[in-house]
């Protein structure tokens, strides 16, 4: 790699000085035949070097923007692939054979081990149903009911690495450890303040946060076009803390 | 001039999209912090390498979790395996707590399959190459049909992800625990039947 960038160093520098190069031969005032030759020969060097050097700078152009749109295409979440149901996004394929280059890629370099369709789903949502990105220092009522499934996790994180200042409190909820209302819908209130019921501590002090339900052994992983906005719970936006 | 630098910006472009695509493509076998490579070292182990433990009690900082974002109650464990040593089984018990397995190549996962797939309380899941599958299916005795779920392999490497769901904190050790108990072995090959008819 340094020996690649050391030629190409090298190459560069004659077209770097190319719009300068002219100024001496043509304004040379001693003038005469041999400035003028001196010229013609500058100016073929001139043109040759710059075929060199476009080529060096499509070839340049290439690598770095190539190279730099797929990092920035496979860091982080998956680009595209999830199936948007309200606020929430359903990824059923992702752990599948049938999984798009970008969700390979995405799970291959974070080392992620993604559900298969046989097991589970997952769905995420970093919005509220009015759009708004989640954050840390709002307060959100979930109500509602989840697919059919044989158990589910609710969890939320922050971006990046957790605060270590933070003592670690309650990352989510199961079906089993919820409590229900009289008719199996429930309600959980994610944010900073203690609440009653189902209270989801917000993961950090400020910042965007995502929720990830969790469906596990669910029926739906094989058709997510029966989901609807109803099947999946409610995100409200109560108020923010100053 | 200009002219000449528009096309060869557009030829850079064109090559930024071959390169974007190649790399992208690339990653997956390039990678050395994906799953596959990672469980690699799990292969000669016959339980499963934890890979994520559900902090208890006593152990709150699951120290060797390399999943980026866990479930904080799910207690995954890997079995890595190469069908070049022979096929590749995986015996689960189920207990009170949900069990899934799921076999992922390197294109990802091709089989899963949970606890109520039981039978009798055992999950017996055999991985083979299509070669291997036709010498267990030779070698079957007619009287005692075998039980094993038996599964074909797109390719020789891989690994099965064990994954408990622990419902209520309480049950996190029995969970870290049901994970450990499954047993990944190497089928060694039958010694009468590697002879060609008896």
């Amino acid at each position: 790699m340094a020996n690649v960038s050391e030629t190409l160093g090298r190459l560069w520098a004659p077209r770097a000085r190319a719009p300068e190069g002219p100024g001496p031969g043509a304004a040379g005032p001693a003038g005469g035949a041999i400035g003028r030759s001196v010229g013609a020969s500058v100016g073929r060097f001139l043109h040759k070097t710059s075929q060199v050097g476009l080529v060096l700078y499509a070839l340049a152009l290439g690598a770095v923007l190539g190279l730099a749109s797929a990092d920035w295409a496979t860091r982080g979440g998956y680009p595209f692939g999830g199936v948007a149901i309200g606020a929430w996004t359903a990824w059923p394929r992702t752990g599948s054979l049938g999984a798009d280059p970008y969700a390979r890629a995405v799970n291959a370099r974070r080392g992620e081990i993604p559900l298969a369709v046989g097991e589970g789903m997952l769905v995420t949502a970093a919005t509220d149903d009015a759009g708004e990105t989640l954050d840390a220092t709002c307060t959100y009522r979930l109500a509602g009911i989840t697919p059919p499934a044989r158990a589910w996790t609710l969890t939320i994180a922050g971006r990046g690495a957790r605060d270590p200042a933070r003592p670690p409190m309650r990352e989510g909820f199961t079906s089993t450890e919820i409590l229900r209302e009289r008719d199996g819908r429930f309600v959980i209130m994610v944010g900073p303040e203690v609440e009653p019921g189902n209270w989801l501590p917000s993961p950090r002090a400020s910042g965007p946060v995502r929720l990830a339900l969790r469906l596990y052994d669910t029926p739906v992983a094989a058709s997510t076009g029966s989901l609807d906005r109803d099947s999946l719970p409610a995100i409200t936006r109560l108020g923010c803390r100053r | 001039m200009r002219l000449r630098f528009l096309f060869a910006t557009l030829c850079g472009l064109v090559l930024a999209g071959l390169v974007h695509i190649v790399t992208v493509l690339a990653i997956p076998a390039l990678s050395e912090s994906d799953a596959l490579t990672r469980s690699g070292t799990s292969e000669s182990l016959d339980h499963p390498q934890r890979i994520y433990t559900l902090s208890t009690g006593d152990n709150p900082a699951p120290a060797e979790a390399w999943l980026p974002i866990p479930d904080p109650s799910v207690a995954v464990g890997v079995c890595a395996y190469n069908l070049d040593d022979g096929p590749m089984r995986v015996s689960a018990r189920t207990g009170p707590q949900m069990l899934s397995l799921a076999v992922h190549g390197r294109r990802g996962a091709f089989y899963a399959v949970t606890d109520q797939a039981a039978v009798r309380g055992a999950l017996d899941l055999v991985i083979l190459t299509r070669a291997q599958y036709d010498e267990a299916l030779a070698n079957d005795d007619e009287n005692e049909p075998s039980r094993d779920v038996r599964i074909i392999a797109p390719e020789r490497q891989g690994y099965v992800v064990v994954r408990v769901i622990a419902a209520l904190p309480s049950q996190r050790p029995a969970a870290n625990d049901a994970v450990q108990a499954v047993s990944c072995t190497i089928d060694s090959p039958n010694e009468d039947a590697a002879k060609p008819n008896g």
